[in-house]
This record gives C-alpha cells, sequence and structure tokens, in this order.
C-alpha cells in the first residue's frame, strides 16, 4: 500500500518502465523542471510538444540537462494539443499534459467529440492525493477542479474516479465520506439529500469496493475522537481514504488552505479520459508537480 | 411484552387508568353500540355527544342502559363535533371518535384553528395496527387514509407516528420498513430517493428509537428468505414492526387486501392531534370499531 507522495514516487520507479507523457505547449519552466527531473529519474519519457528553441533556452537559464531527442516541434498551442490528443489515440504517447498553454485550448482539445479523450457520456472530474502532515495517511478528494455544482450521477462518478485512484494505491475498500457541514441529512442542504442516496446505494451493492457514508462533516470523516463527542456510528470511523465535496468551492478552499496552512503536497489528475491527463496549477509548489506526473503514470499503469 | 394480537390490548387497557371517550354526534347504532362494549369491558369511560333522546332511544332498541355513558345534548352534528372537540380541550376527554357525522365535518372540528385540536404545525395522519393471520406479529403501517402523498417532512412524520404507536404497543425498538419498487437506490423513483433520506436521518439519531430501513421491496420486509436470497442484512427483513407507504394508494390497497383476501382483523385512528381520534367507517366491522377504541385507549 502506497502510504506517502515518496512511496508513490518508489512505486513507479520500481516498475521500471518509462511512462511516454506529451507535453502540450512545453516552453514552461515549471513544467520542463518537473518533466526533466522525473525523466532524469528514470520512470517516464517526455515528448516535449512546442517550440524548440523556448524549450532549449528555458532549460539553460534553469540548468536543466535536457536531451534535445524529447523535444517534438510544433508551431502553435493547438496544433500540439491536437497532436499530443491523437498521439494518445495511436498508442505513442500514455499520458496527456499541460504546459504552457491555456486551459481552454487544451481541454477542447482533450473534450473534442470526434477526436477527444473523453468517452461518450463520461463525467470528467479531478482527484487529488493529498500528503498532510497531520493526517495518518494520504487522503483522496474530489472535485477540487473541474466540475463546480455536481449533480448526483456526478457526484457518483467522482466517486468512483476517487475509490479507483485509492484501490491503484493498494487501499483495500477504501472508506469515502460524504462532507457536508453536519452529519444529519436535511433539505437546508441538498447535497445532503444525495449523500443519502450515494450511502445508501454502496450498502446496496450499488456502488462497490469501498465504504460510503455521508453525510459527514470533515471532524468525523478524519477524526476519531470526534465520534464519541458526537455520538454518531459510521463505517469510516475518523479514517477516511476519500473526501468527496458537494461543490467545487469547498473541495478547493480545503486544499488550497491545507497547502498553505498545514503544509500539504498533493498529486492531482483528470478523471474520466481514456488516458491520465495532468493539468497543474502554476500555484502549485515544484514538488506538487513532480508527484502529478508520478501518479500520472501509476494511473496510466492500471488503466 | 409487546403486544402482538389485538385482544391483548384489552388485558393491558383492563390494568390500567381507564381513558374517557367522547363521541361526536353519537346517535347511530354502531357507535352506541360499540361505545358500550368498550365501556362493558371496562376499558373505557364514554360520553356521548348527540341528540339525547335519540341517544336514547338507540340504547333501548339494543338493550343497553344509557345510564353507563355521560350524554351531553346537542343539536345537531357540527355543534356536536366543536362540543366533543372542546371537552377535550377541557380536559372532560382523552380521546375522540366519529359519530354518525360525515368525515369532512368531523375533520374540521378537529383542524379548526382556534377551537381545534391541532398545535401549529403538526401532520394529521391515520395508522393503521393490522393482524395479519401469517405474519408473527403486527403491523403498523400509514398512511393509508388521509395523506394522498405524503413529500418528504410528512413520511417523516408518518414515520413517527408509526414508532410511536409501535412503542405504545410495547414494542421497545420498532422495526420500521420504507416500502419502495426494490431494495435498489433508483434515482429518478422519489420514494425510493426519499426512502434512502429517512433512513439515513434515522442511523443519525434525527429519528429516534427505532430501526428505519428503505428503500425495501415490500416482499423483504415482511418476509426474511427473500431478503437472504437478495443478501439483504438489514434488521428490519422479515420481521419489520411498522411499514411507511410512499402513497395513500399503496397502503388503501394493502390492507383492504390483507382484511379481503387475508381474513386479518385491523383497527386504525388518527394521529397528529393532540388527542388520538377514532375515525371509523361504516363499513367497519363491530369489532374492528372496538380494536380501534381500545387502540385510541392505548395511546391516549
Amino acid at each position: 500500500m502506497i502510504k506517502t507522495l515518496t512511496e508513490l514516487v518508489e512505486t513507479v520507479k520500481a516498475k521500471g518502465t518509462k511512462t511516454r507523457i506529451a507535453v502540450v505547449s512545453a516552453e514552461d519552466s515549471n513544467t520542463l523542471g518537473a518533466v526533466v527531473r522525473a525523466a532524469v529519474e528514470g520512470f517516464i519519457l517526455p515528448i516535449l510538444l512546442g517550440n524548440p528553441e523556448k524549450i532549449k533556452s528555458l532549460c539553460q537559464v534553469e540548468e536543466l540537462p535536457l536531451d534535445e531527442s524529447w523535444i517534438l516541434p510544433c508551431d502553435n498551442e493547438a496544433e500540439a494539443a491536437a497532436q499530443a490528443v491523437s498521439m494518445i489515440h495511436a498508442g505513442e504517447a500514455d499520458v496527456l499534459m499541460k504546459g504552457l498553454i491555456g486551459t481552454d485550448k487544451f481541454l477542447k482539445a482533450v473534450l473534442n467529440k470526434e477526436k477527444g479523450l473523453l468517452p461518450p457520456k463520461a463525467v470528467m472530474s479531478y482527484v487529488c492525493a493529498l500528503e498532510l502532515p497531520r493526517y495518518h495517511k494520504l487522503l483522496f478528494i474530489s472535485d477540487t477542479a473541474v466540475i463546480p455544482f455536481p449533480d448526483l450521477d456526478q457526484k457518483i462518478a467522482m466517486t468512483n474516479y476517487a475509490v479507483k485512484m485509492a484501490l491503484s494505491f493498494g487501499i483495500e475498500q477504501p472508506k469515502v465520506a460524504l462532507i457536508s457541514a453536519t452529519e444529519k441529512p436535511g433539505a437546508a442542504f441538498p447535497a445532503s439529500l444525495e449523500y443519502a442516496q450515494i450511502s445508501k446505494m454502496a450498502e446496496r451493492g450499488q456502488i462497490k469496493n469501498c465504504v460510503i457514508d455521508g453525510p459527514l462533516d470533515i471532524f468525523l470523516a478524519c477524526d476519531p475522537g470526534s465520534l464519541e463527542i458526537k455520538g454518531v456510528d459510521t463505517p469510516i470511523g475518523g479514517d477516511a481514504d476519500v473526501l468527496i465535496f458537494p461543490n467545487i468551492e469547498s473541495a478547493n478552499s480545503f486544499y488550497k488552505g491545507l497547502m498553505l496552512f498545514a503544509g500539504g503536497e498533493l498529486a492531482g489528475l483528470i478523471q474520466g479520459t481514456i488516458a491520465p491527463v495532468v493539468v497543474m496549477s502554476r500555484s502549485e509548489s515544484a514538488e506538487s508537480k513532480y508527484y502529478c506526473i508520478a501518479l500520472s503514470c501509476l494511473m496510466a499503469e492500471d488503466k | 411484552m409487546p403486544i402482538t394480537k389485538l385482544d391483548q390490548m384489552f388485558e393491558v387497557l383492563a390494568s390500567r387508568t381507564k381513558k374517557r371517550l367522547v363521541a361526536a354526534w353519537a346517535v347511530d347504532a354502531h357507535t352506541v353500540v360499540a361505545a358500550a362494549e368498550g365501556v362493558k369491558k371496562g376499558i373505557i369511560e364514554a360520553t356521548l355527544v348527540g341528540d339525547e333522546a335519540q341517544i336514547v332511544a338507540v340504547c333501548n332498541q339494543h338493550q343497553i342502559d344509557p345510564n353507563i355513558f355521560t350524554i351531553v345534548q346537542a343539536d345537531n352534528d357540527i355543534t356536536a363535533a366543536n362540543l366533543a372537540v372542546s371537552l377535550i380541550n377541557e380536559g372532560k376527554g382523552d380521546f375522540l371518535m366519529k359519530g354518525l357525522l360525515s368525515t369532512d365535518r368531523y375533520m374540521k372540528a378537529i383542524l379548526n384553528k382556534e377551537t381545534g385540536l391541532m398545535n401549529p404545525g403538526a401532520v394529521l395522519s391515520h395508522v393503521t395496527v393490522i393482524e395479519p393471520p401469517t405474519y408473527h406479529k403486527l403491523l403498523i403501517v400509514g398512511d393509508v387514509a388521509i395523506i394522498p402523498l405524503p413529500d418528504l417532512n410528512q413520511k417523516i412524520a408518518i414515520t413517527n407516528y408509526l414508532i410511536k404507536a409501535a412503542k405504545l404497543l410495547g414494542i421497545e425498538k420498532p422495526k420500521v420498513g420504507l416500502v419502495a419498487p426494490s431494495e435498489q437506490v433508483l434515482p429518478k423513483v422519489i420514494s425510493s430517493v426519499e426512502a434512502s433520506i429517512i433512513s439515513k436521518m434515522s442511523h443519525r439519531g434525527q429519528i429516534k428509537d427505532a430501526i428505519v430501513e428503505g428503500p425495501l421491496g415490500m416482499d423483504v420486509i415482511i418476509d426474511k428468505e427473500s431478503a437472504d436470497i437478495k443478501g439483504l442484512k438489514s434488521e428490519v427483513c422479515g420481521d419489520a414492526d411498522c411499514i411507511l407507504f410512499p402513497a395513500i394508494e399503496a397502503g388503501n390497497v394493502f390492507y383492504k387486501t390483507m382484511t379481503k383476501f387475508c381474513g386479518a382483523e385491523l383497527c386504525a385512528i388518527v394521529m397528529g392531534a393532540r388527542v388520538p381520534a377514532v375515525l371509523s367507517s361504516r363499513g367497519d366491522s363491530e369489532q374492528t370499531k372496538l380494536y380501534s377504541i381500545a387502540l385510541a385507549a392505548m395511546m391516549a
């Protein structure tokens, strides 16, 4: 079982395979730093789509040991995105990664109905693995980045993606907490009514390979001490592996707050696509970016 | 000891202080005879509100001594209903019973905002207790008669009434099954969705003193074997005390089928007012009426 992000990297390295990562508009120093590091450490083979001169000069400035054979010249961002996506379809790349290109343009290529990477009717979502100094294991959370206000079906999809990722980390029967402000379902919190259904679905075997309970607040999900105080009986038992949030603001604030105030690190990935898609925000630490790449390698393996 | 047969109510009531029935417009034989049976059994005292001459005449026709009743004169059905309700409000009675007047008029007197028997915001609902010959205990079900299509809050209220009734019948921790087409959660089926919510609320202690499970199909609620085949592990399955129906048609068809095809005995009361109210219909047997009086006395 993978318990830390460092162990994630070690696991990926130990596999001895190189995951081929197509980086769209690689002329970005943040991106290059993480990609080159992973390549030098031997667990990925980068395909750097973009402007060769810019890529070379950035690596020079940052003193990154670039291998020029990694570069695949592309004239513009849109072309780079389309080509990278088609390489996934052709089996020439395992993972898609966003570089300097705007998120809008990048996702447009991913979501293109004919040529994109999202199967028809599939829900695209985002799952993060968080490593927190004051929690005893990794915490998988969703959706911090893609779906602003998930409906019931999207929440179920988010849950399944997060569970799948947790399973890839070797966590058997991950414990999923559906997060609200209180553990009591009520009409004042519409998500809590959906949570009651989702946890009942898990109880009935309609969602498999995990234990689900909700609504729960963060304390009941992650702190065994609060169970007794609140007198709530939940199979999550303050030992959650997965947290599903009712909306993007709560999930986003949760992880950013932890990054900022609690010294957390993370690895995140777009889910629902036929191959892992890495989209990192500029504000993330170099370490987190490197972990995102490692995560994509793990999930590409388990595809 | 939980009551498992309706007859057992009489024994329990005989050992308690007699509850006082107030019957509204009790000028028909059905009502007078049922009230007299209750008095003779020693389980209640009865006040009959109605036209005294008519009441005495009915008593004479049925060899009943009118002096076993307290008779309060009222000239017509509406006056009688309001008078009966005000007697309850004055503390001169413990529960209400409908006589010859229409259900509409009877309910109107109960529901009157100033002079009635309702607390603000209370939900009025109907609770039926069935004794099926082929089940090992009583089944307490609702709502088969008053709320056509209960919303979530009404369902929660009905569930609480079922639990309250079960507890007053001596069942310590009633098991409540929430009826839906299947035990699977079907997001497009409202009964299934709301059953999930109510079940979770009970798990969180928002509904107390009971085990509430749903969605469940009718089969798994009353039949352990069906539940085992489906791999359902709830304690409720095959051993339910209470059943919440998602709509009046389902509950209504169920209880009528139980009486007509299965020979089940039953009784019923209205809950949600400050006191229980008997709402028997002319189609009910004498036995059902007496059981309903006993049930109301148990709940009062």
